[in-house]
């Protein structure tokens, strides 16, 4: 019987024995449930003192490089805002038309006026400074890194691998290390910036690099060119276009590194004022500062993206020059004339409005949102945290938990199992008797044991022996550091979200599938929430919920549901037309289409958006430390703030391997999927 | 096809083996096994695949020699070979008497901007560059100042019939007008061994039939050595001085068109032939019998040396008795008799 079951039939069941036999044996063996404090390695400590003393070594260059790197820096502050605006406003608008025409001119007009009334032009100019400077020296080191790995095809492997890691390594974790060897200054932001945003640019050249047609690189070695010339003259210009993604990638995330690396340094740049006005509890200002944020974002976003296109429209660029000359003109008329832009805040009596509507809304409303968010964190949150038998408490459902109840808990767990093998569903019997203790025992309190095989056998179903051996090992590391209960509550504050983005994030997707008109509205609002940098998700949240989990919880979801709408629509939209017109020809109505024909189909591509949600949920994990969560996110915090480095790496790489485990195990079912389709 | 010509290209042994290991796995299959079948099956075992085994053959100066197989049979692998795109696993290859397969990077380079030109399956044209400054850029390369490498490209330009268009992107571009860029391109260099790989299948029917029209007139002005791959039997016919068919690998057969449609050396050629209205292909010297004691009836039609099957037929279909053929002067070379004529057309049906 056992040999005709399957790999995810074995391992379900495994899991079920083992967490079975945990919670039997809880009062007999306490180590089941928790794994003692004796038996951690001081890996942390050990991290620390090798990174620590590899770090005191680097640390003269590293100074010297900060230095040397201070002057580009200074040029780059001090010529943005020695400069008067009309002529950079200029600039930004000549940029605007050579990139869009019309109407990216007059976005660019309407963003820069923003940012002028807004009266933060100067912080604003301080962090473009930033960026100005990190993002030659990734775009640098990007096309570098992918020119090298085209070139030397035994490097590609290794590069691919490093690039993986750098980019679900969480940002703050590498900021420790980075503020040990810079110390504290803007240099940090700078470097942080620049590693963050390499990787994208360097992943785009080396693809582009490859997507190339053979016959192009063949023809270019036919004509007698040497690989120089192949290089330089036929194969970066045949790739540009994927080069310019690359490009954008990096801007997006050389500016969105550098507002969160203003945790680190108050450097008057624009990050920092958020951050400040939000710890103040200032939410219109903050929201001013973020507002300006979400400018820069959206005008080197879209200026950037439309380099990117394949057949890009020409616009006369005489009209670029006038408007840089006329910038000019009017800037030099009015040089001495033009006084502290810091005076132009003329929206500060939206700002003062905005603050008192919130307050009028917050009170006037607070009954309804604390319920709100109150049902949320008891009905939902907590009993997947701690667990039915301790978040029943007569303080929030009105009753105690007792024993009897958790027999009954698991009495129609057995009762819903057994009807279910009975009908031939093992698997499905297995899972709902996995999930009814995990209920019971919560996410945060898994006994370890349980844990580890069932992410085992996740993997093993997922991708095999090798992926399985992976990962249980990696896992075991966080259990070896200690990391362990600050893991699992990562993984179920990251889990819930996630979970709940599947949910509102597929109906949303559904719907726009079905319906065009869905699809219009939510479309912008999907492009606008991936343009903003993470750090501003959290203004409106906190203004209205104030700190905590519920915030970071809701901030996740913010950030991480958009793939997840995306990839749904996407996958449902794009079947093949032959296939819809099998359908039709068959007799099968639009809902039937969508259940028998689309949703099959779309399987993989939904399952990459739910992994592309889960490495974006990680992500904000981090960001959210800062507004109050437990767990992996908050020690990197914490780390930072000490400037510890074996906590910030070690809580980095944990938080790291959670991701990569989660990743590789939905990529492994997306693949089974792919293949079983023949995709 | 005059024998006084000497070899532009000389294939010896050449092999092409892709897999975890082809160097150590070709010699080792090629120590312990005496046939080239045994050695690719041994290949084979091993999880290696001899995409070229053992080819052999020579194209002589000006010979515009066709290799024909189907998609998979390594016909593309053998082209790389010999141009090098790929290095051969073993063999030689002799171009102009120089083995290429052992030449420097530098000598190749060289060989590549004087000596050869390449034509591709989907053109390979240069996305970023216009329709000049694509045919140009083998100019470019050597360091030639860009007035004159314009100038030389636009008379190419003018020779493939794009007058007009040097301006324009590839994408501007209909496939048969990409098609003339890249033969430009590949002649800009004025090479003396031209490859082409497929270069009319992408293309429709009709423009494909143009095209060979109008590369047959380039060749008879430029006489250049060509190895030309398809798949297409027809085009390989119309095009070809000389034929190898590939199958798996392995030239299974080299000989001029009618000898191909005539005698195919096994049924993959007989199958390749057998939709060819052979009449059409087969030419009357590659049937008549010669050499002294020539014995022909009293009715001369007229038949000449070049003259394709269905022509002649047409002339002695009444006949019954050996007919003379005559040779380019006037002459009679050799004999044929008219009911072996009928036959040959009819050998696919007994």
């Amino acid at each position: 019987m056992i040999a005709s079951m399957t790999t995810g039939t074995k391992a379900a069941a495994l899991a079920v024995i083992v967490g079975a036999l945990c919670l039997l044996l809880e009062g007999a063996a306490p180590w089941l449930s928790t794994y003692p404090a004796t038996w951690v390695l001081p890996l942390t400590d050990w991290v620390g003192s090798v990174v620590g003393g590899f770090l005191a070594v680097v640390k003269p260059f590293a100074r010297l490089f900060s230095d040397f790197m201070s002057y580009p820096m200074d040029w780059a502050k001090i010529g943005l805002n020695a400069a008067p605006w009309p002529l950079l406003l200029g600039i930004v608008l000549a940029l605007g038309w050579r990139t869009g025409g019309w109407p990216m001119l007059l976005m660019a007009a309407i963003g820069m006026a923003l940012v002028l009334v807004s009266g933060y032009w100067e912080q604003g100019m301080n962090t473009l400074a930033l960026v100005a400077v990190s993002v030659p020296l990734a775009l640098l080191i990007g096309a570098g890194i992918g020119i090298l790995a085209n070139e030397i095809p035994r490097l590609r492997e290794p590069v691919q691998m490093v690039l993986d890691v750098m980019q679900t390594v969480p940002t703050f974790a590498y900021l420790t290390p980075l503020l040990v060897l810079f110390g504290f200054g803007p240099v940090v932001g700078l470097v942080a910036s620049a590693i963050y945003a390499a990787p994208p640019m360097a992943r785009n050249v080396l693809l582009g690099l490859q997507r190339i047609e053979p016959e192009i690189k063949e023809a270019a070695i036919m004509a007698g060119g040497t690989r120089r010339q192949q290089l330089f003259q036929v194969e970066l210009p045949a790739a540009m276009t994927q080069i310019m993604v690359g490009v954008n990638q990096c801007l997006m995330a050389a500016l969105s590194m550098v507002i969160i690396a203003a945790v680190i340094g108050g450097f008057n740049d624009i990050g920092w004022e958020v951050l400040l006005t939000m710890r103040k509890g200032w939410f219109g200002q903050s929201l001013m500062a973020g507002m300006v944020i979400v400018i820069f974002a959206i005008l080197i976003d879209r200026m950037s993206g439309m380099l990117a296109q394949e057949r890009k429209p020409q616009f006369d660029r005489r009209i670029s020059w006038g408007l840089v000359v006329l910038g000019a003109v009017i800037g030099v008329a009015t040089l001495g004339k033009l006084g502290n832009t810091a005076d132009y805040a003329m929206l500060e009596p939206v700002t003062k409005q905005v603050d008192a509507g919130l307050t009028a809304f917050t009170t006037a409303n607070a009954e309804w949102l604390t319920s709100f968010k109150n049902n949320a964190l008891f009905y939902v949150l907590l009993p997947l945290r701690i667990g039915l038998d301790q978040a029943v408490l007569p303080f929030t459902w009105g009753f105690m938990w007792t024993p009897q109840m958790s027999l009954g808990l698991f009495g129609l767990a057995a009762l819903l199992a057994v009807g279910l093998m009975a009908s031939g569903r093992v698997l499905a019997g297995l899972v709902v008797l996995i999930l009814f203790g995990i209920l019971e025992t919560g996410v945060s309190q898994l006994p370890w044991p349980f844990a580890l095989v069932a992410a085992g056998g996740l993997a093993w179903s997922a991708g095999g022996r090798k992926l399985a051996i992976l990962i249980v090992a990696l896992l075991a590391s966080i259990l070896l550091a200690g990391l362990w209960e600050r893991a699992l509550l990562s993984l179920y504050l990251s889990g819930v979200s996630v979970f709940a983005c599947a949910l509102i994030g597929g109906l949303i997707g559904l719907l726009s599938a079905v319906f065009p008109m869905v699809w219009k509205v939510v479309r912008p609002i999907c492009d606008m929430l991936q343009t903003i940098p993470l750090f501003v998700f959290l203004i409106p949240i906190l203004m209205v919920f104030q700190i905590g989990e519920f915030s970071a919880f809701l901030a996740i979801i913010a950030y991480a549901i958009v793939p997840m709408i995306r990839y749904t629509r996407q996958g449902l939209v794009e079947t093949p037309d032959e296939m819809i017109e099998g359908a039709i020809a068959s007799g099968a109505t639009k809902w039937q289409m969508l259940f028998h024909i689309r949703a099959p189909y779309a399987a993989p591509t939904i399952l990459l958006g739910l992994n592309q949600t889960i490495l974006y949920a990680f992500a904000m994990l981090v960001i959210a430390a800062l507004i109050g969560t437990t767990g992996l996110g908050q020690s990197i915090y914490l780390a930072l703030n000490q400037a510890d480095v074996g906590l910030g790496l070690s809580a980095g790489a944990a938080m790291a391997i959670l991701a990569f485990g989660a990743d590789r195990i939905v990529q492994g079912f997306a693949e089974g999927r792919r293949r079983a389709l023949g995709l | 096809m005059s024998s006084e010509k000497k070899n532009a290209i000389t294939c010896q042994n050449v092999w092409q083996v892709f897999g975890p290991d082809p160097d150590q796995a070709l010699k080792a299959a090629l120590d312990q096994h005496e046939t080239a079948d045994e050695a690719a099956a041994a290949l084979r075992a091993s999880g290696h695949i001899p995409a070229v085994q053992d080819a052999n053959f020579q194209v002589k100066e000006g010979e515009l020699f066709v290799i024909m197989g189907l998609s998979g049979s390594g016909k593309s692998t053998l082209i790389r070979c010999i141009s090098h795109l790929l290095h051969a696993t073993h063999g030689k290859i002799l171009i102009d008497d120089e083995n290429i397969v052992s030449a420097s990077e530098k000598r190749l380079i060289e060989l590549r901007r004087n000596k050869l030109g390449m034509v591709f399956q989907h053109f390979g044209l240069f996305p970023h560059m216009t329709v000049v400054d694509n045919v140009a850029y083998p100019l470019r390369v050597q360091g030639m100042r860009k007035s004159e490498r314009l100038a030389k490209a636009r008379e190419v330009i003018e020779l493939v019939g794009l007058k007009g268009r040097e301006d324009y992107f590839p994408r501007e571009l209909s496939g048969g007008q990409r098609q003339r860029v890249g033969i430009a391109r590949s002649l800009v260099a004025d090479c003396s061994v031209w490859f082409l790989d497929e270069p009319f299948s992408a293309l429709d029917p009709l423009i494909r039939r143009q095209l060979q029209d109008e590369f047959l007139q380039i060749q008879e002005k430029l006489k250049t050595t060509i190895v030309f791959i398809t798949h297409d039997i027809n085009e390989a016919l119309k095009l070809a001085d000389r034929i190898a068919i590939m199958r798996d690998g392995k030239v299974v057969q080299i000989g001029t068109p009618s000898e191909i449609v005539l005698n195919p050396v096994d049924d993959y050629v007989r199958e390749f032939s057998k939709d060819v209205a052979k009449g059409q292909h087969a030419k009357l010297h590659s049937m008549m019998q010669t050499g002294p004691g020539l014995v022909y009836g009293a009715d001369d039609p007229g038949l000449r040396t070049d003259m394709t099957i269905d022509e002649a037929l047409a002339r002695c279909m009444s006949l019954y008795e050996p007919v003379p053929v005559h040779g380019e002067d006037g002459a009679v070379v050799g004999v044929v008799n008219p009911a072996e004529l009928a036959a040959a057309l009819q050998v696919e049906h007994s």
